[in-house]
């Protein structure tokens, strides 16, 4: 009955999003783009809950999402964390370590997510952030604070796979059919009206940056996999959840704060992405290899 | 090691609020003025988010720390927003006005000619951005020194987050200051067997290795001891009935007040922005500069 309940409820809900973003858009065509302004990050915004929506509603029935209390303790344990060492790494100066080592409280969601789920992942970015800027006092962030969590969230979708091989054969996949995808229509017509500028620019260059970041990944991934399937899953869904988390809170910034597209890559995405990149993939598989280490000798 | 949080009980107009209002209304704040672009309008809205800030009495001694560090990162953003040209607001402006061309110069060996126009629209939009920010900034900023943290849980219960999620909220504030002290132990006893925080030598990738003696063993702690949590609260039967919360909120006259008025902003300012009002403004003084 209950569950019956949620799931109409969850229905209303995307039929009310989707009549918005009709109506929004008719309502852009109607007045030709003019007077409705900034009609295209709301609709990219509601096609993105949409998809995470419809995501939930075609795997609802796995144990992934489930809320027990063992999630709960580990929501709160993982936000706690992560906030103390965004804190303690952000305030105590550490003369010797250079910038780019600073960010080590990056594998806190991702191990958490990776381990314990997708809703405590992102649990623990969203909340860790909120937490860590409550203690340095920087004030509240909604963009950051779904990017931050957003970094939990992608790794825990590896337990809506069967096991973590067949996970990374879907990534595969999917890395391998988008990059294919962006490149082809990109060749096909390179010069489009770029989306942040409104001028006819040539876009052939991402093509091959697409190429080449696509090729990386899944060498990347066979060649991890010679070491452990659990050390590719781990550090490719983590990869995947950063650039994800951190790319949405530096695109919402471009209409938030007004930013030009470099901006937000050179001034946000780059500095904060690159340096969570290096050292989750250090640090999140040395996390890993000590709680399986302490599972098995608990038992537990 | 200590982590005291910003938060101090003070009796002003601002803290006597219900926090779900107030949350409630800078949300409001937030998705109204970033529909404009016009200096008049963000001029209100930061003399809003000053006033927020004033009437809460917080000090340039308190918020020091964050108001450097914001400042610097406002102002790198903005600077290279000048650069580099405008973000997702194509319908700010269409036309410039050239003040002077700076270069162009060109780049050694790629060979790229770099030139950068100096305009009154870029200008009179830097400025707009910089008082965009700083409206929502301090808007943000006042929250963490202002709404107790213990009224967190119960605030977003209050705003339609389920039970589970709210509670999962306040332990992890209260496990803040237990894992502060288990991170100092743990540095404390890393610092007896000879590990030197102070003095990481090695390249990058060995740097963020070595910190993992300080993150792996506070982490997998704090992992071992939720079992005993998780045992303790489902004996207690956690979650199997909706929760009673020690701290109530009541809307009072002033909170429905506050949450009306930010509604009301958020509507007026939609509307606005519908009507095309709200574009970036050019003051006839600063088109003289063009000339």
């Amino acid at each position: 009955m209950m569950e019956k309940l949620k799931s109409k409820r969850a229905l209303t809900w995307l039929v009310v999003l989707l009549a918005f973003v009709v109506l929004l858009a008719l309502a852009s065509i109607l007045t030709s783009g003019d007077k409705i302004r900034g009609v295209a990050p709301i609709v990219v915004t509601v096609i993105g809950l949409i998809a995470v929506f419809v995501i939930y509603l075609l795997t609802a029935q796995n144990d992934a999402w489930q809320v027990e209390t063992r999630q709960v303790v580990y929501m709160a344990i993982g936000a706690a964390l992560y906030g103390v060492f965004n804190y303690i790494f952000n305030t105590i100066p550490m003369p010797s370590v250079s910038q780019v080592s600073l960010r080590p409280s990056v594998s806190i969601p991702i191990f958490f997510g990776y381990v314990f789920g997708p809703v405590v992942g992102f649990f623990t970015g969203a909340v860790g952030n909120i937490l860590g800027d409550f203690i340095t006092g920087w004030g509240v962030y909604p963009a950051w604070d779904v990017g931050n969590g957003l970094m939990g969230l992608i790794p825990g979708l590896v337990m809506l796979f069967g096991d973590k091989k067949r996970s990374l054969n879907f990534l595969t996949i999917l890395v391998g059919v988008l990059m294919a995808l962006a490149v082809a229509v990109i060749l096909i017509n390179p010069r489009v009206v770029g989306p942040w500028t409104g001028e006819i620019e040539d876009f052939s260059l991402w093509a091959w940056i697409f190429l080449i970041g696509g090729a990386i990944v899944i060498a990347g991934r066979f060649l991890l996999e010679q070491y452990g399937v659990d050390l590719a899953a781990v550090n490719l869904w983590g990869t995947l959840g950063i650039i994800i988390g951190i790319g949405f809170a530096s695109l919402a910034d471009i209409w938030v704060n007004g930013y030009s597209f470099a901006t937000a890559i050179i001034g946000e995405f780059a500095p904060a992405a690159g340096p969570n990149i290096i050292n989750s993939m250090i640090l999140t598989p040395i996390l890993l290899a000590a709680y399986n280490a302490v599972q098995k000798r608990a038992g537990r | 090691m200590l982590i005291a949080w910003r938060y101090r009980e003070r009796d002003t107009l601002i803290q006597r609020l219900d926090p779900r209002a107030r949350i409630l209304f800078m949300l409001a704040m937030l998705f109204s003025v970033i529909q404009f672009w016009d200096l008049r309008i963000l001029l209100v809205f930061l003399g809003i988010a000053l006033l927020q800030f004033l009437l809460a009495r917080l000090t340039w001694r308190e918020t020091r720390r964050a108001w450097i560090l914001i400042s610097i990162i406002i102002l790198i953003m903005t600077i290279l927003t000048f650069f580099t040209g405008r973000g997702g607001t194509q319908y700010a402006y269409t036309e410039e006005h050239l003040i002077r061309r700076l270069g162009p110069l060109s780049l050694p060996i790629v060979k790229w000619q770099i030139t950068v126009n100096i305009t009154v629209e870029k200008i009179v939009f830097a400025v707009s951005q910089l008082v965009r920010m700083y409206a929502i900034t301090v808007m943000a900023i006042t929250v963490p020194y202002t709404v107790d943290p213990s009224l967190y849980g119960v605030t977003f219960r209050g705003l339609g987050l389920p039970d589970k999620f709210a509670y999962a909220m306040d332990l992890a504030f209260r496990f803040v200051p237990t894992l502060a002290r288990d991170f100092a132990v743990t540095l404390d006893a890393q610092r007896a067997r000879g590990y030197e925080v102070e003095k990481l030598s090695g390249g990058l990738i060995a740097q963020i290795r070595k910190l993992a003696p300080l993150l792996v063993p506070v982490t997998i702690n704090a992992i071992v001891g939720a079992e005993d949590i998780i045992d303790a609260m489902d004996l207690r039967a956690f979650g199997v009935k909706p929760r009673t919360w020690v701290h109530q909120l009541t809307y009072k006259r002033a909170d429905k007040a506050l949450i009306a008025l930010g509604v009301l902003i958020f509507i007026a300012s939609t509307v606005l922005a519908f009507m095309g009002v709200g574009k970036l403004w050019l003051p006839t003084w600063a088109l003289a500069w063009a000339q």
